[in-house]
C-alpha cells in the first residue's frame, strides 16, 4: 500500500536560508510518527509546506494519491489534513461552540443560499452539525465551556479544543504542531493519553512536532529527526535514542545516551 | 482528561411538535412582520409632519448602508473605505433606470403598480451593479490587508467619484437632476428589513461563522478548510448591493444627485457607524446609524458648529469607548 | 519639447510639494503603523499661518518669506505635537482601525474649526517672496516655482541629516524598526514619538506655504486632496521609507501635470488613485519598500 503522505526531495529557500533541504519522508496510513529536531530545525517549516502555507521550491508532495503542488491551504485541508498551530490560533470572537462548528462547513449538505430561505434541508443540516460539535466537545470534556468565547478559556483547553476543531474536519492526517508546548508534567502525561485516544478512536494518521522528549517518546511509532533542514534520522523510539547523529544534534558535544527528560 | 460519553445526546427536535407558527424558520416571521410593518406605518405618513418622514427615511437608508458594510468591516474584517463610492454606483445605475427607461416602459397612463414594479426593477439593477463594481474591486484587492485594503477601496470611490463627474450624460459635475420621487416610508424600511434580514441570517449559520473566523485568524479559518478568498469576495459583494440598493434610494429621495455627496468623507460616515455601533454588532450598528442621523438634525440649531461637535465626539468616542458605544455582550460567561 | 519642458518644471514643483508632505506620512506610520488622515489639515493650518504671518512682514522680500517659513513651521510643529499628545497617544498599542478613525476624527476637527476660525470662503495667499518670471527659451518658470524647487530638496536633505546623523534620528529609526525593543534598550519613546510628529508637521506647514504661493486659493478643505495624493506618494515610493516618499512625490507630481496637460485633464484627481490601486496590487511594498510576511 503506497504511504498515505509522502515528501520527496521537498526543498525550500527563503533568500539564502535554506530552511528544508531535500526531505524525503513517508508516512503510512494509520501511522503515529514524531517529526523532531532542535530549535530552528525546520519542524514548522515542514508542517507549512504539507499544508500549502508554503510552497517547496524544489521536490514533491503526495498525499492521498494527490500531488500538492499548487494548492492553497483551504484546498489542502479539504483533501483531508487537519492541524494545529504551535502559537495557538483559535477564533477569539466565536464561542467554543461556534470554533468547533465553523470547523464543521466541509461536510455541510446546504449551500450558502440555504440560509437565506432556511427551508427544512437546512435546518436539518444544521442541527446535524450542532450535535456533531456538541458530541466532540463532549468528548473531550469542553461542552461545559460551550457559549464561552474561545479566548476566555483557560491554556490547556485551548489547546485542546484546537485540536478538536482540527478532528470537526474529519481528518484522515492530523499534523499536531507542538502541542505540548507551556505544560507541566502532569499536563504532558494526559496529552500523550489524549493522542493516544485520539489515534485509536478516530482511526487516523497523525503526525506530530515535538520539543519534548517524553511526549514524542511515549506516543510515536516512528521518528524522524530534523536537523538544519535535513533529516538526519528516522526510526523506532528505540533506535532513535541510540543514534548518533541525533546525540550530537541535540547535546553538542556532550556524548551522552538520550533519556526521557 | 476526554472520557467516552456513554449515550449520545438526543436530537431535541424529533420528537416535539413543532406548533404552527414555528413553520416558519424565526427569521423568516420577523422578516414579513417587518415588511408588513413598513407599509402598514407608510400608510399613515401622510398625516406624519414631512420633514419627520424625511429624517425617517433619512435613517433607514443608513441602516441599510450601515448594516451592509457591517458584513464587511464589522464581521469579515475587512476595512473597506469605499461604501459611498458602491452607492453611488448604485444611485446613478437606478436614476438612469427610472429616468431614461422609465418614460419609455410605463407608456402613457402608468398605473401605481407600474410605478412600484419599476422603481423595484431600477433598484435592483443599481444593487446589481454595485455588487458587480464591489466584485471587480474585490477579487483582486482582497489579498491586501487593514489599511493597504482601506486605501485601495478609497481610492476606487474616488475614481468612481472622477467618473460621473466627466459622465455628460448623467450631468457630469452638476449632478443629475430630475429623478422620480418614488422613495417613501415603505421602501426604505422595507429594504431596511431585508438588509437585516440577509445579513444576521448569512452570519448566524454554520456557514456565516466563517465570516467571522475569516476576520479571527485567516490562517486557521484556511486549515480548516474555508476558501477566506470566497468569503470576503461574497461579504464585499453582498455589502456593495446593498449599499448600491441605498443610492437607489437615496437618489430618488432627493430627486437630484452630485457626484460630490459620495466622497470619501460619506464613506467615513458610514464607518464610523459601524465602529460606534461595535463591530459586528447588527443591533448596536443599528442603534449607532439611527442616532449618527439625528444627532446632526438636532445640532442643526448650531449648524456651523455642528460639523466641530461631531468630530470631537468622535475622537472622545474613540478613547474612551473603543470597543463602540453601543457594544454590550448579554449573557456571556467570562472566565 | 518646450511644452514637455515646461511640464517638467511644474510637475517637479508640484512633485516636490507631495514629497514634503508624503515623508509626514510616512514618518508616522514608520514609527506608529498608521495613516495620520490629520497631516493633511495640518498642511492646511501651515498655509492659513503663512495667511496671517504674512501680514506682519513686507511682502515680497526674501527674508520676510523666509521668516513666515519657519514661523508657520513651528508653529505647526507644536500643533503637530499637541495633536498627537491628546488625540492619539491615549490610544497607542490599541486597534489601528481606532486610531485611524480618531485621525479622521482630528482631521475634520482640524478642517471645520478652521471653517469657522478662517471662514468657509477662498481667500488669496498673499506674495511672500519677490516675484519675477523668467524665461528659458519659450519655458516659463517663475520665482515661486524657484522657491519651491530650491527649499523643498533643502528641507528634505535636513530631515535626512537629522535621522541618520543625530542621537533623536538614531532613536526614531530604533523605533521604526521595533517599537517594543527600542523602549527595552531604553529609548523614551514618548520622546521620540513627539519629535517625529514634530517634524513631519513642521514639513507639512513648509509644504502647505509653498503649495499656496503656487495655488493661491487657500480654504479650510484646501488639504485633502493634495493629502490624499501625498499620501499615495508615500505608498507609491514604499511606506516608511524616506527617500522612497521623495521619489513617489515627484513621479506623482509629475504624472498629474502631464495628465493636467493633455486632453485627460478632468481625470487628472484619477491617476493619483490610480497609481495607488496598481501599486498596491502589484508591489504592495511599494517601489523602495521591503514586505514582511507573517510567520505561522
Amino acid at each position: 500500500m503506497p504511504p498515505l503522505l509522502q515528501l520527496h526531495q521537498a526543498t525550500i529557500r527563503f533568500g539564502g536560508l535554506t530552511a528544508v533541504n531535500t526531505v524525503d519522508f513517508a508516512i503510512a496510513e494509520g501511522s503515529l510518527c514524531g517529526l523532531i529536531g532542535p530549535n530552528g530545525a525546520g519542524k514548522t517549516t515542514v508542517f507549512n509546506l504539507i499544508t500549502g502555507v508554503y510552497a517547496p521550491t524544489h521536490g514533491r508532495i503526495t498525499f492521498a494519491g494527490h500531488d500538492l503542488a499548487g494548492k492553497k491551504v483551504h484546498e489542502v485541508a479539504a483533501l483531508g489534513i487537519g492541524r494545529t498551530f504551535q502559537n495557538i490560533r483559535l477564533f477569539d470572537r466565536l464561542s467554543v461552540f461556534d470554533n468547533v462548528r465553523v470547523a464543521c462547513n466541509r461536510h455541510r449538505a446546504t449551500g450558502p443560499l440555504q440560509t437565506l430561505v432556511r427551508l427544512r434541508a437546512f435546518r436539518d443540516d444544521e442541527a446535524a452539525v450542532s450535535r456533531r460539535a456538541e458530541e466532540l466537545l463532549e468528548m473531550f470534556n469542553l461542552l461545559r465551556f460551550r457559549d464561552t468565547p474561545a479566548t476566555c478559556l483557560p491554556y490547556g483547553e485551548q489547546r485542546r479544543l484546537e485540536i478538536v476543531r482540527a478532528l470537526a474536519t474529519r481528518p484522515r492526517l492530523l499534523l499536531l504542531d507542538e502541542p505540548a508546548a507551556g505544560m507541566n508534567p502532569s499536563e504532558k502525561a494526559d496529552l500523550v493519553r489524549l493522542i493516544r485516544h485520539i489515534h485509536r478512536e478516530f482511526g487516523l494518521t497523525i503526525l506530530l512536532v515535538e520539543h519534548s522528549m517524553r511526549v514524542v517518546m511515549g506516543v510515536c511509532q516512528t521518528i524522524a529527526v530534523l536537523d538544519h533542514g535535513m533529516k538526519i534520522a528516522e526510526g523506532t523510539p528505540a533506535e532513535i535514542r541510540q543514534n548518533r547523529k541525533v546525540i550530537d544534534a541535540y547535546l553538542g558535544e556532550e556524548h551522552a545516551p538520550l533519556k526521557a527528560e | 482528561m476526554a472520557e467516552i460519553p456513554q449515550s449520545r445526546a438526543p436530537n431535541p427536535k424529533s420528537d416535539t411538535p413543532v406548533p404552527v407558527w414555528r413553520l416558519l424558520p424565526r427569521q423568516h416571521l420577523a422578516l414579513a412582520l417587518g415588511l408588513v410593518a413598513a407599509v402598514v406605518i407608510s400608510r399613515f405618513s401622510g398625516s406624519i409632519d414631512a420633514y419627520l418622514v424625511d429624517v425617517a427615511i433619512g435613517i433607514g437608508i443608513n441602516v441599510i448602508l450601515a448594516v451592509s458594510l457591517n458584513l464587511v468591516n464589522g464581521h469579515t474584517g475587512q476595512f473597506s473605505l469605499g461604501h459611498a463610492g458602491f452607492m453611488s454606483v448604485g444611485a446613478y445605475l437606478a436614476a438612469a433606470c427610472t429616468v431614461f427607461a422609465g418614460p419609455r416602459l410605463l407608456g402613457a397612463a402608468p398605473g401605481p403598480l407600474a410605478h412600484n414594479l419599476l422603481f423595484f426593477g431600477a433598484l435592483l439593477i443599481g444593487g446589481l451593479g454595485a455588487a458587480f463594481a464591489g466584485l471587480l474591486v474585490g477579487i483582486p484587492s482582497l489579498r491586501l490587508k487593514g489599511d493597504y485594503l482601506a486605501l485601495v477601496t478609497l481610492g476606487f470611490g474616488e475614481i468612481i467619484r472622477v467618473i460621473f463627474q466627466n459622465v455628460e450624460v448623467l450631468g457630469g459635475a452638476l449632478g443629475f437632476n430630475g429623478v422620480p420621487a418614488y422613495t417613501d416610508f415603505a421602501w426604505a424600511y422595507g429594504w431596511g428589513v431585508l438588509t437585516i434580514f440577509t445579513v444576521s441570517c448569512l452570519v448566524n449559520s454554520t456557514y456565516g461563522r466563517g465570516f467571522i473566523a475569516t476576520h479571527d485568524n485567516e490562517i486557521a479559518a484556511q486549515s480548516i478548510g474555508l476558501d477566506t478568498t470566497r468569503y470576503k469576495t461574497v461579504a464585499f459583494a453582498v455589502g456593495a448591493f446593498f449599499a448600491g440598493v441605498a443610492g437607489g434610494l437615496f437618489a430618488h429621495l432627493k430627486l437630484s444627485i452630485d457626484p460630490r455627496g459620495f466622497d470619501f468623507t460619506r464613506s467615513i460616515e458610514i464607518v464610523v457607524m459601524v465602529i460606534l455601533g461595535g463591530m459586528g454588532n447588527t443591533l448596536g450598528v443599528i442603534l449607532a446609524a439611527v442616532l449618527l442621523t439625528i444627532l446632526p438634525e438636532i445640532l442643526r440649531p448650531v449648524a456651523e458648529y455642528r460639523m466641530v461637535l461631531y468630530s470631537l465626539l468622535l475622537i472622545i468616542l474613540m478613547i474612551t469607548r473603543p470597543q463602540g458605544l453601543l457594544n454590550f455582550r448579554f449573557g456571556k460567561t467570562r472566565l | 519639447m518646450t511644452e514637455f519642458l515646461q511640464q517638467l518644471i511644474n510637475g517637479l514643483s508640484l512633485g516636490a510639494i507631495y514629497a514634503l508632505l508624503a515623508l509626514g506620512y510616512t514618518m508616522v506610520y514608520g514609527v506608529l503603523r498608521f495613516i495620520n488622515f490629520a497631516h493633511a489639515d495640518v498642511f492646511m493650518v501651515g498655509s492659513f499661518a503663512g495667511y496671517y504671518l504674512g501680514r506682519l512682514v513686507p511682502g515680497g522680500t526674501l527674508w520676510g518669506g523666509l521668516a513666515v517659513l519657519a514661523a508657520a513651521m513651528i508653529a505647526c510643529a507644536l500643533l503637530g505635537v499637541l495633536i498627537e499628545r491628546l488625540a492619539y497617544r491615549p490610544l497607542r498599542g490599541g486597534p489601528t482601525l481606532n486610531v485611524l478613525i480618531t485621525a479622521i476624527g482630528v482631521s475634520l476637527l482640524l478642517q471645520y474649526s478652521g471653517q469657522i476660525i478662517f471662514g468657509a470662503t477662498p481667500r488669496t495667499f498673499p506674495q511672500l517672496f519677490p516675484v519675477a518670471q523668467f524665461h528659458l527659451g519659450r519655458v516659463g518658470i517663475s520665482s515661486n516655482q524657484i522657491v519651491v524647487i530650491v527649499v523643498a530638496p533643502l528641507l528634505i536633505a535636513g530631515l535626512q541629516l537629522v535621522v541618520f546623523k543625530t542621537r533623536m534620528g538614531m532613536a526614531m529609526r530604533a523605533v521604526s524598526l521595533n517599537l517594543k525593543a527600542a523602549q527595552l534598550v531604553g529609548v523614551n519613546i514618548n520622546t521620540v514619538i513627539s519629535f517625529t510628529f514634530a517634524l513631519g508637521s513642521a514639513l507639512a506647514a513648509a509644504g502647505g506655504i509653498l503649495y499656496s504661493m503656487n495655488y493661491p486659493s487657500i480654504d479650510p478643505l484646501m488639504g485633502v486632496m493634495p493629502g490624499l495624493k501625498a499620501f499615495t506618494a508615500a505608498i507609491l515610493g514604499g511606506i516608511g521609507s524616506l527617500p522612497g516618499a521623495a521619489l513617489g512625490g515627484l513621479i506623482l507630481g509629475g504624472a498629474e501635470t502631464f495628465v493636467g496637460g493633455s486632453q485627460f485633464s478632468t481625470y487628472k484627481d484619477a491617476i493619483a488613485f490610480g497609481i495607488l490601486i496598481v501599486i498596491l496590487l502589484l508591489r504592495p511594498a511599494g517601489l523602495l519598500g521591503r514586505w514582511t510576511a507573517e510567520k505561522i
